[in-house]
């Protein structure tokens, strides 16, 4: 992500752990999103394939929701105490102005 | 009785130690537990980020590395009154149950029993935390590799939250005693609920006796094979890697 221009950290406690999104749009898509955190899931390596596939979708909490619900189901994904609403909802945050 | 292996490292750089801990889940030496001891150190969780987690001009004198399970920072700081252990066991929805939850409850049940021991009020709180009295005492990480899995977790003895805070990245001065006082009542040690310092190898002796309880074997003392030390010195470069700490 570009360091010149540091975005809103969008901060979510889920119950599995605390979700940190950084996220730029431009006109409503996801241009580039950050997400990191302390967090669980299985299998690890689904996680990058989770945040690249949000990039060029529009920047509304349903899109985001389902394309991740989309991706748990896809790659098999199991995160304890942490749900697709979780992930949405930390990126919600970011968005906020 | 069934024997399980047991290695005890002792004082270890973090980077070894996770190449080591990687290669014995890899590697095919059957289920194991095993100690070491980290120096002044800092381990993130797999989906954490370092410039975000950590103040890092003030993480100088620290060696951090990252660990292939999730959660969050594994820091010791230079008092090294801190227990830290690995699980490796096959999945066998037994001794070790598929449910991810139900197996950090198991693993972690060994801790319990020693405080139990000790006479401190520890419980269980998922998903991967250790209380006493409501306090977390202890953290563990658990990741998953073709049907087995490796717990880690860390048990403190000692513990330094102004040190913690020091290298957090979070804002200092402002927040600072608020953060402190809200971080003691819900963080807690064993020497602070003991109100004496014990013997760390004596709490390590009692943690294996549970174990053996636990799992209903025999702990049996070993080394890394052959093959699991190949393993470890290919797997080195990576946990000594900028691309790897600070992705």
């Amino acid at each position: 992500m570009d360091e010149a221009i540091k975005p809103k950290q969008g901060l979510h406690k889920s119950k599995g752990g605390l979700i940190r999104s950084f996220v730029k749009t431009e006109n409503g898509i996801i241009k580039d999103i950050s997400i990191s955190g302390d967090f669980f899931m299985f299998p690890e390596d689904a996680f990058f394939r989770m945040v690249q596939e949000l990039q060029g979708i529009h920047a509304i909490r349903e899109d985001i929701e389902r394309k991740i619900q989309e991706i748990y189901i896809k790659e098999k994904i199991q995160s304890p105490g942490t749900f697709p609403a979780d992930f949405a909802e930390s990126i919600m945050k970011a968005l906020e102005v | 009785m069934e024997e399980w292996r047991f290695i005890d490292f002792g004082l270890v750089d973090i980077r070894d130690m996770m190449a080591m801990d990687e290669a014995i889940l890899k590697g095919d030496e059957g289920n194991t537990f095993f100690f070491w001891t980290p120096r002044k150190s800092i381990i993130l969780g797999y989906f954490q980020k370092a410039d975000v987690e950590l103040d890092l001009n003030q993480c100088k004198d620290y060696t951090i590395t990252r660990r292939i399970s999730g959660g969050g920072i594994a820091f010791s700081d230079d008092r090294c009154r801190q227990i830290n252990y690995g699980v490796v066991g096959t999945i066998d929805n037994d001794r070790f149950p598929l449910d991810i939850i139900g197996s950090y409850k198991q693993v972690c049940g060994v801790l319990i029993d020693t405080l139990i021991e000790y006479g401190l009020n520890a419980a269980f709180r998922p998903i991967n935390d250790v209380t006493v009295d409501s306090k977390k005492i202890s953290g563990n990480a658990q990741t998953r590799w073709e049907g087995k899995l490796l717990q880690n977790g860390t048990l403190l003895l000692d513990f330094d939250i102004e040190e913690m805070l020091r290298i957090s990245n979070i804002p200092k001065e402002k927040f600072m005693d608020k953060k402190i006082s809200s971080i003691r009542e819900g963080l807690t040690w064993v020497d602070r609920e003991l109100g004496e310092q014990r013997n760390m190898e004596e709490i390590q002796n009692l943690m294996k006796r549970k174990f053996e309880e636990r799992f209903n074997v025999r702990l049996k003392t070993g080394t890394l094979s052959a093959k699991e030390k190949e393993l470890t010195k290919s797997l080195l470069p990576k946990y000594h890697s900028d691309e790897w700490v600070y992705r």
